[in-house]
């Protein structure tokens, strides 16, 4: 696949509500942001298309993908879908795609630390908890 | 002729292989029961191939789906787990919402804002149950110059000092908060002025007992207080009664300070 290939993907950019986080992907960068909570009425409608985005651009090309967490509370099917999330990049780590998560927390809030190592578990690509002052 | 110990295949392979019976009626008869059993021994091999191999595609069948319920077993369990796990983080920041807005940060006694609500609802209480409470207004004498002489640290240990006096002297259905500044509220439930004069006693004796952290022998700030009582009158608002006991407060600190008043 060329490089053009991947950037035909059409970008997400989901601005965050109370209970759904601030959603963007750049393609052509390889990088995905989310930030805020998540604990929206609908999650499939929310985090269906970010899946289907993921799987696309994995699918395409074999340029690097790159995830920026600064997810603070998840409910129980948005935790779900950021398994399944993991679950695509860890298969396309297994074919030797470079993957990698960095997932900030606030410095005192420990507990999202936690949480995020609890994510980490069943994954081998790297997947880095930083802690954050702001 | 001793019997013939070959393979029953072998042997009639041969038979039928001998030209020396050819033309016989039982050679004929011979040839087509063979080949008929071999007809039935392929199908039956048929047979058996294809429902060994509806068997296999079932097995395989059960393990993937085996596989696939323990992988979507081990999935939810893990997210159940993260689950449980932010549900705790989010009662314990709850827990600590509830109390910053509920206590004062200084002294850990309620704030203004608890001791409202607690108001209303004793004074709700004492409508519907005819008993009345008394309030007592507490403010540190002098404490402008404690801050002024000694400076704001010592004036901030001396409020913790008295809250933690009043509370030692309290009974433990009574409410003390932080009303403002160097001014103190407390809450006597279902009791009347008369009896809270007892307690009111208990606080300032409280108060004259515990000496001042870090003063030098001799020269030790002696911390006082005035205090206003007023009794809840039934029809009265709770902001009514506060101003009454506001008002003997007055009456305590123009009497010369370090007593006590009755609305």
């Amino acid at each position: 696949m060329t490089e053009e290939a991947t950037m035909i993907i059409d970008d997400l950019c989901i601005p965050g509500t109370q209970s759904t986080p601030d959603i963007r992907t750049d393609g052509a960068a390889g990088r995905i942001f989310m930030q805020g909570d998540s604990y929206p009425e609908n999650t499939l409608e929310l985090f269906g298309p970010v899946i289907s985005w993921v799987e696309r651009y994995l699918e395409t090309g074999d340029r690097p993908l790159t995830l920026e967490l600064r997810l603070i509370y998840l409910n129980t099917s948005s935790i779900k879908a950021m398994m399944d999330i993991f679950d695509l990049l860890e298969v396309a780590h297994g074919k030797s795609r470079i993957v990698a998560v960095t997932w900030y927390y606030d410095s005192r809030n420990e507990r999202v630390a936690e949480l995020a190592g609890e994510f980490r578990e069943d994954c081998s690509f790297p997947f880095d908890i930083q802690p954050r002052n702001d | 002729m001793p019997p013939d110990r070959r393979p029953l295949d072998d042997i009639i392979e041969d038979l039928l292989a001998d030209s020396q019976y050819e033309g016989h009626p039982l050679r004929d008869a011979l040839n087509r029961l063979w080949t008929q059993s071999r007809d039935h021994l392929n199908r039956l091999e048929r047979i058996a191939h294809i429902s060994d191999g509806y068997q296999k595609m079932a097995f395989d069948q059960t393990i993937s789906l085996q596989q696939r319920y323990d992988r979507e077993l081990r999935r939810l369990e893990k997210a159940v787990r993260i689950s449980d796990r932010y549900q705790d983080m989010m009662r314990e920041l709850n827990n600590a919402l509830q109390d910053a807005s509920t206590r004062d940060h200084l002294t850990g006694l309620a704030n203004r804002r608890m001791l409202v609500d607690q108001l209303k609802m004793e004074t709700q209480r004492a409508e519907r149950q005819g008993h009345s409470y008394t309030l007592a207004m507490l403010d540190v004498d002098h404490f402008k110059q404690v801050n002024d002489l000694y400076g704001h640290d010592l004036g901030d240990r001396a409020l913790i000092e008295v809250a933690g006096a009043m509370q030692r002297a309290l009974r433990e259905y009574d409410l003390c908060g932080r009303w403002g500044g160097e001014e103190f509220l407390i809450l006597l439930p279902q009791t009347s002025i008369g009896a809270a004069c007892s307690v009111i006693e208990r606080v300032r004796e409280s108060l004259q007992r515990k000496p001042m952290p870090g003063e030098a022998p001799g020269t030790g700030i002696k911390i006082t207080a005035s205090i206003g009582l007023a009794e809840h009158q039934p029809g009265e608002g709770f902001s009514d009664t506060v101003n009454r006991a506001d008002e003997a407060l007055l009456e305590a600190k123009r009497a010369g300070r370090d007593c006590y008043r009755l609305a």
